[in-house]
Formats: structure tokens, sequence, C-alpha cells
């Protein structure tokens, strides 16, 4: 295949919502309203660890307006959600566990109301110790936030030999890395409202990322037949992650049930960061083995994942990260070990990366580290060690599918940044406390949920009444330009303008069920369903049109929006007047539907599960940063990402996603600070809580892409959602490195930490030549 | 947020009258972008509010007898944009160009900026070195006080309940008079500061490293924004020659400041900061010799 044989394909598309976001025709969830709505408030944990003794709810049943007011006994079916263990409870029975534990909810007439009633509420406490320090929490005498004790997960992935390994290697690095508790900040803060419609559904609208996932989740919690249940989980302002599990539909369906009438919720920003997901903090021990030329022999890492007071994603997320922390690199002595570790510092889930960023800073930082010690080009350090197609990866699984590295790496040549660093790197005389940079940091993230999960996609294609085509696909388009994607896929496929293409995502009532939005598949997955939806439409369509000009099916090819004859394009069929034809023949047009099972690794890791994965995105991420000695700010000037993202479906939303992924992961690297102390948020809007500024990103941020087509994907793409933003990081601290010879092991590099180190190194430089 | 009385007053008497009125009942409020953040946090007690955003006499930049006049209701926008202000008030400009985003500086107003009396009030350090006086009114007589006389604490001033700021003024920037502001926030934009340093210094002559006059400010590493005599001492006892030297005087400023440890910063990086920022400042301008950024 060409890719210039395609008319949207491969082509820059604006995004097909742009238009009504950006005019506000699109309502969002917060913009709903229903007729006798009432507000819903929900009351949170007073201490972030503490037996609940008793709640009395009398003085705010009795506040005139104030409609329901529930706790944990009005729960219907089983008090706790979660994605893999359900042991979050909807409303706390006898225990908080984290300061945004939920406690009691109300529903009132006025918002105002329902605030006020929460003051009514009168629960009884004991506090308990506080569990904040993951290490200690593993420890036998640590007071245990469940029963079960503190270790939700823990895993050891063991090859080869490393021991051995590491007496014969020539030099180990070994170093322990910190990473931040990063907030997703999404624009739209967790909101929803819910009602009973017709034939006593009770319809949920809240944004998230797996409407099929949350109306089972919610069918469990509320005893509800799921057939009974609808999810609406799009439109959504963002969600990285951040809303993959439940946040406030359960106690929105309880409100509901229990008043039978509307009932809506908007959470602060405030309470949103308190209360819900983030990404674990990590604790990680690398021990790392490497022979005078560079080829890499072992690796020994222990991870501590401070997951929380519930589990959520957080198995998966130490899984994956287990899985990623040697890098995209041919290591065959290596040993792993995982900890997920309970905690009473808020919940940490799902985040875009997974495991991935936290761990690609500290091996990026290791090569970094050893290049300079051996003398190596990093590049080539880099290279020599690189996965290619047909290598082992580091857990065991033989890669098979496209592997990207060295053409990744290669492409570093390729940016403008590369080819003009030694320009940008001139000595400022002017102001010599100024110091530039250059760093770089490769990375991989695998595509879908891993091994022994199915993992499939699904697309429904309706035909309608204009000729055109409905594509419904669970999924949501949370900014990454999705819906645009399967609107190219369906336009390209159907051989029909791209307008004639509607795109509807995440509804329990109108798409297939595709699985979540998450783990860099959506384009991957909904885009082979819906490409497989399409050839049987466009089979349905062929066999209409044969019937109506008498010709057999072999004979008739489409175009631009026609089925014609093969050999006398003239003659030939709208699709507008086959959709009439069906229409006089059956009242009805035809709907096609299109499965795709995610291909799977040939073998598992054992006591790991989800891995391994089977296809994987590359990116090298380069930083031109700028480090005011004075102060400790640093500054990036300049970015760049070389992706591999198979062949690329949009290339805008391409770009879109390499800026957005470097910002994110420029924040994680250097400004998102969450401060937690004993159990309770310090940080908990952008006013402390520190998210780059329009002012801070690089007026730069380049995209390169090479391609190593992905023979499985829809049109030979791959998914690159995570990757775009998991090597930024350690790219910008490579770089601070390079300005002023300072090691960054901790994230973020706040100007204070940077500024203290420095600070501490001339000490040590004193020291020394005193 | 509570229920609010909107009262609206269109002139300074009217103003006057609904605060003599509802005494301590009674809040004013101008851009309202540091107000109505504290309403939303339940942190205003009074239950009136007055919106002076509509008096025009409160609203305006001019010179007069070789004074400079920012009425209270000026926008930071406003100062940004204008020529009165980059000619002859030029560090009091630089301070507003870093406050907020331009959303912010499109509706906060200078008066709003002063008599919400943040440490942290990116206008306030600058002003102290352009040696503002501010003019306080009430229905009963008005009074001038020096901008450093005005505040008494965090969030605190001399303002009585029933008295409205109606004017900033302060002397020209003379032609042989340098300075800066600088600021160090935790990003470059929509940053409280960490520390904000301003300058203002009369040079002897062109060709000299010496100065005859100097005012230094340091915010946000006290109470209240704080003036740094011993620093502004050693600027005309000595002479700016070498980076060095600017070093010895600029560290003097560690005595200046009586700073904490918060959530944005420690106690120690703000010290260790006052110095530096101030010892930036002092090289960026020598090595533009002495004169102001443009
Ligand atoms: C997102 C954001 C970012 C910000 N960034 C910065 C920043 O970088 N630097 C900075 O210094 N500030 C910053 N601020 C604070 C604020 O914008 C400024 O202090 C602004 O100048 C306040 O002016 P205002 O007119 O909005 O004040 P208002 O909120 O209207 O009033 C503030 C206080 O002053 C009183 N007041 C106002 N005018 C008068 C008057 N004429 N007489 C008597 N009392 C009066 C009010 O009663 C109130 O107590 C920020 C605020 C926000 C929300």
């Amino acid at each position: 295949m060409i890719m210039e044989d395609f008319k949207y394909i491969g082509k820059s598309v604006p995004r097909i919502d742009a238009a009504d976001k950006a005019s506000g025709k699109i309502k969002y969830m917060s913009d709903l309203n229903f007729p006798g709505m009432l507000f819903g408030k929900i009351l949170r944990a007073k201490y972030p660890h503490a037996l609940i003794k008793k709640i009395d709810t009398s003085q705010a049943k009795a506040l005139p307006g104030v409609v329901a007011v529930v706790t944990w006994e009005d729960v219907p079916g089983l008090n706790g959600f979660g994605i893999v263990t359900p042991d979050q409870p909807v409303l706390c029975k006898d225990k908080v566990r984290y300061i945004g534990d939920a406690v009691a909810a109300i529903a009132a007439e006025t918002k105002e109301l329902a605030e006020k009633a929460l003051t009514l509420i009168d629960v009884e406490y004991e506090p308990l110790p506080v569990v904040d320090d993951p290490i200690k929490a593993i420890q036998s005498d640590s007071p245990k936030v469940h029963d079960d004790g503190n270790i939700h997960l823990h895993t050891k992935v063991v090859r080869g030999d490393v021991r051995k390994a590491f007496e014969e290697a020539d030099l180990v690095i070994e170093h322990i890395y910190c990473t931040g508790e990063q907030e997703h900040a999404f624009l739209e803060i967790e909101t929803g409202i819910a009602r009973i419609e017709e034939d006593d559904i009770l319809t949920i609208y809240a944004g998230s990322q797996y409407p099929q996932r949350d109306q089972m989740q919610l069918s469990r919690c509320l005893a509800l037949n799921p057939c009974k249940i609808r999810v609406v989980s799009y439109p959504v302002g963002g969600a990285f992650g951040g809303k993959d599990e439940l946040t406030i539909q359960p106690i929105l369906g309880l409100l509901v049930l229990k008043t039978k009438r509307p009932v809506k919720m908007v959470m602060t920003r405030e309470e949103s960061v308190i209360s819900y997901w983030k990404r674990h903090p990590m604790i990680m021990k690398y021990k790392t083995g490497v022979k005078k030329d560079g080829t890499l022999v072992a690796n020994k890492v222990i991870i501590y994942a401070d997951t929380g007071a519930y589990a959520s994603l957080g198995g998966p997320v130490v899984n994956l990260a287990i899985e990623h922390a040697c890098g995209p690199y041919k290591l065959s002595n290596v040993d792993i070990e995982g900890y997920c570790i309970y905690t009473n510092n808020g919940v940490s889930g799902a985040f875009r990366g997974f495991g991935v960023p936290e761990t690609a800073f500290a091996i990026e930082t290791q090569m970094d580290i050893i290049a300079e010690k051996l003398g190596i080009n990093p590049i080539e350090l880099r290279k020599k060690n690189a996965l290619q197609k047909g290598d082992i990866a580091p857990v065991g699984n033989k890669l098979t599918t496209s592997v990207g590295t060295v053409a990744v790496l290669d492409g570093i040549s390729k940016t403008k940044l590369w080819k003009e660093r030694e320009k940008y790197l001139v000595k400022n005389t002017k102001k010599p406390w100024i110091k530039r940079g250059f760093g770089f940091a490769l990375t991989y993230q695998g595509t879908g949920l891993g091994v022994g999960l199915p993992d499939y996609g699904g697309a429904i294609l309706r035909f309608c009444e204009n000729g055109g085509f409905e594509v419904g696909v669970g999924l949501v388009d949370y900014g990454q330009g999705i819906g645009t994607s399967y609107a190219q896929i369906a336009a390209e496929m159907m051989k029909c303008p791209i307008d004639k293409i509607k795109v509807v995502l995440g509804d329990t009532a109108l798409t297939a069920d595709s699985g979540p939005t998450s783990a860099s598949r959506g384009l991957y997955l909904g885009g082979k369903a819906t490409i497989i939806a399409a050839e049987k439409m466009m089979t349905v369509l062929k066999e209409k049109t044969s019937e109506m000009l008498k010709v057999s099916v072999d004979n008739l090819d489409a175009e631009n929006g026609y089925i014609c004859m093969k050999n006398q394009p003239e003659k030939k069929i709208s699709y507008e007047e086959i959709a009439a034809q069906f229409m006089k023949e059956t009242d009805h047009l035809p709907e096609t539907e299109g499965y795709f099972l995610m291909p799977l690794a040939d073998m598992k890791v054992e006591n790991a599960f989800g891995l391994p994965h089977h296809i994987f995105a590359f990116s090298a991420h380069l930083a031109l940063v700028e480090v005011n000695t004075l102060t400790g700010q640093t500054k990036v000037l300049k970015g760049a990402e070389v992706i591999d993202a198979g062949d690329v479906i949009n290339r805008q939303g391409l770009e879109a996603q390499s800026e957005g992924g470097f910002v994110m992961g420029m924040g994680y690297g250097l400004f998102e600070n969450m401060i937690i102390e004993k159990g309770i948020f310090k940080t908990t809007n952008f006013s402390t809580y520190i998210i780059p500024s329009a002012e801070d990103i690089p007026s730069d941020i380049e995209t390169v892409t090479v391609t190593d087509p992905e023979e499985t994907g829809p049109y030979r793409a791959k998914g690159v959602a995570e990757t775009v933003m998991c090597a930024t990081a350690p790219a910008i601290t490579n770089a601070i490195y390079n300005a002023v010879g300072l090691r960054i092991f901790k994230l973020p590099a706040t100007s204070e930490l940077v500024y203290t180190l420095l600070e501490k190194k001339e000490e040590k430089c004193n020291e020394s030549t005193n | 947020m509570k229920a609010l009385n909107y009262l609206r007053a269109d002139t300074i008497d009217s103003a006057l009258q609904y605060l003599d009125e509802f005494k301590q009942d009674i809040r004013i409020i101008a851009g309202g972008t540091d107000l109505v953040v504290r309403l939303k946090q339940d942190m205003v007690k009074e239950n009136n509010i007055l919106d002076i955003s509509r008096i025009k006499e409160l609203n305006g930049i001019f010179r007069e007898n070789g004074t400079i006049h920012v009425l209270p209701l000026t926008t930071h926008t406003d100062i940004l944009e204008s020529e009165v202000i980059d000619k002859y008030a030029f560090i009091l400009r630089e301070a507003c160009a870093t406050i907020g985003s331009p959303q912010i500086r499109n509706r906060g107003t200078l008066g709003g900026n002063i008599v919400n009396a943040s440490p942290a009030g990116d206008s306030i350090s600058a002003l102290f070195v352009q040696t503002a006086k501010l003019k306080l009114k009430s229905i009963n007589g008005e009074r001038v006080v020096s901008i450093e006389e005005f505040f008494t604490g965090p969030g605190k001033t001399i303002l009585k309940p029933n008295e409205l700021l109606v004017d900033i003024f302060m002397p020209e920037l003379e032609e042989n008079e340098t300075g800066f502001f600088k600021k160090l926030g935790q990003r470059d934009a929509l940053a409280i500061s960490v520390l904000n340093v301003a300058v203002k210094m009369r040079r002897r002559g062109a060709g000299t490293n010496t100065f005859d006059r100097a005012v230094v400010a340091f915010g946000a590493v006290a109470p209240t924004v704080v003036r740094g005599r011993r620093v502004e001492n050693a600027i005309i006892s000595s002479s700016l020659d070498s980076s060095k030297q600017i070093h010895y005087i600029a560290r003097l400023a560690f005595r200046e400041v009586s700073p904490i440890s918060d959530i944005r910063a420690s106690l120690k990086y703000r010290q260790d900061m006052s110095i530096n920022l101030l010892y930036e400042g002092l090289l960026d301008l020598r090595a533009n010799d002495w004169k102001r950024k443009t």
C-alpha cells in the first residue's frame, strides 16, 4: 500500500469536533440540566485513617430542602468498586482510609442546601495512625490500611543469573530514583448528572473512559440488572487515565434511585484533587551492570509504588512498570521486583504511561550515566543494546511485531534540534550563571492490555438516509482525537467524503463495547473494528447495488459516494439512492458490526498478570534547557520527539499528541509536586500544584516520525498516546546534567531542588579542593 | 459561597456614604480577582459588597508637577499600556507585567493589589522603591500616607473600615535613575511570588559605577513587603565595579528578610534567593551600563 493513494489516511485532518468544541456547542456533562433536578454533595472523611464509630444523619435529614441522605446502609448491592479488586467502598461503613473517602452523600433542592446539610452530618471517628511511608508500610509492624496487610501486590520477574552477570560486569551503576504523585489536571473535573429515563433505565451522564465497564461496576453496587443502566461517558473534557476507574458515578446512581429525581454533581477542583486518582509515586532502586564496550549485562530493580488507600489499577501499573523497567534494551539477566503498597496517601490509579514514565526516568538516567562513565556516545550506547525485531525482551517474550528502537535512534539526527544543537549550546558570556544543556531519552510503550486479559475492539456502522454512515465505538475521544481518526478510517473504507461520517462514542446504548480507552489502544482496536464493520457494510451496499443494476457483485467498485461498474464507471448508484432503496423495501437501514481480537504474545510471564505485551510504540525525546544556577530554575527552550507510530493516520493529530505529551512530561519532570503530609493534601489547586503554563513551554516542539509499519494495525498504525509523554522528564534531567553537571534522581526537579543540589555540589567541590 | 447584598457606587461620594452607613459590614470589590477567591473560600465576613468598579473618578493615569498619579481602579493592563508609566514609573511597569496572566491583568487593579496587602503583592515592592504615597479618604476627610506605613501585617493595613483608597502617586523617575523589578515564581505565568525584589538607584554620573541614592524592597520574605536599608547603604557607600563587589553587597540581603517555609518554598531557599535575585538583577543592570531594560 502506498500512503499517497489514500484520501484521508496519513493526511492532516482537522478534528471533526473542533468547531463545536471551540464554539461551545458541545455540551459537557456539567452543562446539562434536567427539570426537577437535585444537587448532590459528598461528605468526605475527616481523617486520612480512622475507624467510624457512629454516623448520625438525623439533623441533615431534617433540614428542609434535603431530599435524601445516604450512607453505607443505603447501598443496595456490593458496597465496593475497583476495576481489579472492588476494595473501595461506595460509602464507608466502619473505616476511612484516605482523606477523600466518601462517608455519606446528600441530594438537596439547591447546592447551598446540600452544602449546609453536609455540615449537619455527625460522624464519630477514632483516628488511627497514618500510614504514609510506603517502605515502612510493608514492614510487619506497620499499622494496616486493609486487614490483609499493606502489600496489595508483589511481583518478581527473574531471568538469567544476575549475580553472575554483575560479577562479570566491568561497571555497575546503582542509584535510587523517586518520582512524584502527578495529578491528571484535566480541564473538566469529575462531573455528572443522572436520572431515570424511559423504561425505568437509570441513565448516568458522566465522562469516563469505558462506559460498558462502568455499567457493570454500577450494576454490582446498585444491585440492578445492567440492562437497566445506561452510561453515557462522552463528551469528556480530558481524562488521561483519571476517569478509567469509577469516580462519582455510584453515588450519583444511588441518589437517583433513592430520590427518583434527576441529580447533578459537580466536584470542585479541591475535592477532585483529594478524592480521585493520581500517578503512583515510586521509589525505584536500580543496579545496572555493563561491559566496557557498553553491552548491558544485568539489571536489578526494586520498585515500591504507593497506591494509596485502594487498589484500583495499582497492580497492573506496577506490572507494566516491571515490564518496561529495563527500557527497550536487550538484557538477559534481570531481577525485577515490584511492590504495590497501600497507604493513607490519597488514591493512585491509571495515568498516561501507566508505570512507564517512572521507570523511563530511572533507566534513561542510568543509561546516560553509563555512557558518560564509559566514554561512549549516548546514542551509540543505546543502539548497541537496542531491542530489535526477533530479540527476546527483558521479561522473556520474543518481539515479533514492529520494533522501532533503532529507527527512532537514527531519527534523532533528522531533527532540527539535533542538527543545530551546537549553535544553541553557545556559552552565555553576558550571563555566565545561565547554562545551557542538551539531553535526550528513549522509551517505548506496550499497546493494549497485555496477556491474560481478553482485549478486543468493537464498532457498529450504521447506514444513514443521507448516504453517510454513523460509527459507534464504545471508546471515548477525551482529547486524543480518536473520533477524527475513526471518521478518517470509515471515510477511507467506505469511499465517501469524511463529512458524511458521524462518530458516536462512549454510550452503552449506542456503541459497541470496545474495551477501555486506555493503554494506547483506542486507535488500534477501535480502528481495526471499524475497518471490519466497514468491509461488511461495503459488501451489503454492493449486494444491494448488484440487485438494482442487475450485475454481478464482482463487477462493482466504490468511489466517492457511489457504487459503480468497474468497466463502465458512468453506470453508478449513489449511496443515498441505495439508502432510499433499503427504506423502500424494508423501511430500515442496514447496520454492521466489527469485532477485532488483539493479537497477544506467545508466552506469559509467570506470576505477573498482564505481561508481556505484544505490540510496542517507540519514541525518543530531546530537550534543550537553560538552567539558572543562581535560582535553580530550568527553562526548556526547545523540545523534539522522534516517534515510531507505525504508519500515521492523522499527521496533525499525531503532532498534537506529541506536543501535548511533551508538555505533560515536562510538567512531571520540572513542576508538578503534589505535597501530602500525614495523609493531608497541601496542594489542592493550581495555585499551589504547579502545572506548566503557556509561558513555560518551549516555543518549538518538533515531531519527526520514523515509520516501522505495524502489519496488524489499522492501516499499519500503532498507538502513541502514552509513549509521547514517557521520556520527556529524563530527556530534561539529562539536559540539566549536560548544562550544570548535576544528576537528578528525584522528580520533579523544581527550582528549589536544583538550586539545593547545586549548592551541595559546590560545597563538595570546595571540600575536595581545600 | 454565601449570599451577599450587592451595592454599587458610581461616585466617590456615594461610595463613602455606603462605607459609612454599613460600617464594619461592607467590603469593597474592584476587579474582584482577590476578593472572589476569598469569597469562594468563605473567608469574607462582611455581608455587603460595594462595587466601585464604575467610579470614573478612580480610574486613570496622569502626570502633574513631576508626580505620577495612578488612580486605584487602573488595571495592570492599563499600566502596561501607558507611555507615562513606561517613561516615568518603569519599575512599577516591570512589576505589573509579572502579575498573573493577561486575563488577571485585565481585571485586577493597582488599588486592589495594594489593599489586599499580600506580602507577595508584586506591585507593592515596586511602589516601595518608587516611594509612592497613598491618599485615603472617608466621609470625615482625607489623609496621605507613604506606602511603607500602610501595611501592618499579611492582609492587614491601616485603612479604616470607612476609608477608600483614592489615589496612588509617586515622583517621576529621573533621567539618571535606574532600577528593576525581579520576581521568582514557580512558573513563568500565573505564579505567586516565591519572592520578589525591586531596586531603584540614582547614578552619580555617566561612566561611574557609583550611586548617591538607592531604594531596595523585598516581597514575600516577611509579613509585609520590607525595605532593604542595609543593602541601600552599601550601594551608596561603595562602587559597583565588579561582580564580586556586587555579590558582597547582595549578600547583605539576608539581613533584611525574615521568611518562612511554606508550600511554595523553604525558608532557606527564600533567604538565599533574596541574595541571588538581587545579585542577578544588579548584574543584569550593570551589563546594560546601568540603563533600564527596554
Ligand atoms: C489567578 C490569579 C493570579 C494572580 N497573580 C498575581 C500575581 O502574580 N501577583 C500579584 O501581586 N497578585 C496576583 N493575583 C492577585 C490579584 O489579581 C491582584 O492582587 C489584583 O491586583 C487585585 O486587584 P482587584 O481589583 O482584583 O482586587 P479586588 O479583589 O477587587 O480587591 C482586593 C482587596 O482590596 C480591597 N480594595 C480594592 N480596591 C480598593 C480601594 N480603592 N479602596 C479600598 N479597598 C479596596 C477590596 O476590598 C479587597 O479587600 C492573582 C490573582 C489570581 C486570581
